[in-house]
């Protein structure tokens, strides 16, 4: 039995806590431990998408600075908002798109599916770095 | 739940700055007639245009809900703006 356990068990004992919290304690201990059991640090799902923009202006002198972060949860809801679409109008979407070389059916693209790209954000950074600007996208 | 504040603030640093709090609530309030007026148009257009618009509304709600904590700063010319939806 480890240290941790040992003293909520004593505390549980002398009357300190009572069962309710001690199991609670336990169960926090025990996700601890699988979390380092396996290696790597508990992931925290990303809240918003942070979008910043360090700029210089032609002047050479004053930067610009744009800042922008966006819950998550905005572009859940935006993906939803396509799933909208009238038929004809998606018909004229994946027209254009096929002309521009994308040939894509939205009609196949299913909510879970665009659950799952805003899921896999998480793991995204993009950095552009230009003479003049520097571009950086990544979710927190 | 949808926002029901935001504030907005410019700062001009030594030429004096402003903050503004934006009642929301108060347009939401004001707007609630005209969303219901204008419900039956919507849902007669969304038959037209093969739409729910019980849905089409869900998902206004859902996006009104989801732009709390959303934030906008820019910074230019020694002038900043922040907007922040609470």
């Amino acid at each position: 039995m480890n240290e941790n356990r040992r003293n909520i068990l004593e505390m549980l004992g002398a009357g300190k806590i009572n069962a309710d919290e001690a199991e609670r304690l336990l169960a926090a201990l025990g996700d601890e431990a699988k979390a380092s059991a396996a290696g790597g640090e508990v992931k925290t799902k990303a809240k918003y998408i942070h979008v910043t923009v360090d700029a210089e202006n032609r002047d050479g002198k004053t930067p610009t600075k744009v800042n922008i972060r966006v819950p998550m949860q905005l572009l859940r809801s935006g993906v939803r908002l396509a799933g909208l679409i009238p038929a004809q109008a998606r018909t004229h979407v994946e027209d254009a798109m096929r002309k521009n070389g994308v040939s894509l059916d939205l009609s196949q693209i299913r909510p879970e599916n665009l659950e799952e790209i805003v899921d896999q954000l998480q793991d995204l950074t993009i950095d552009v770095d230009d003479d003049n600007a520097k571009v950086r996208i990544y979710a927190e | 739940m949808i926002p029901f504040a935001a504030t907005i603030g410019v700062d001009r640093g030594k030429r004096g700055s402003l903050r503004l709090w934006i009642p929301l609530f108060l347009v939401w309030l004001l707007l609630l007639p005209l969303v219901l007026v204008l419900f039956p148009l919507a849902f007669v257009v969304g038959l037209w245009a093969r739409i729910n618009a019980f849905r089409l509304y869900g998902v206004v709600w859902r996006i009104l809900s989801s732009l709390r904590n959303t934030l906008v700063e820019v910074t230019n010319d020694g002038v900043a703006f922040r907007l922040r939806v609470l």
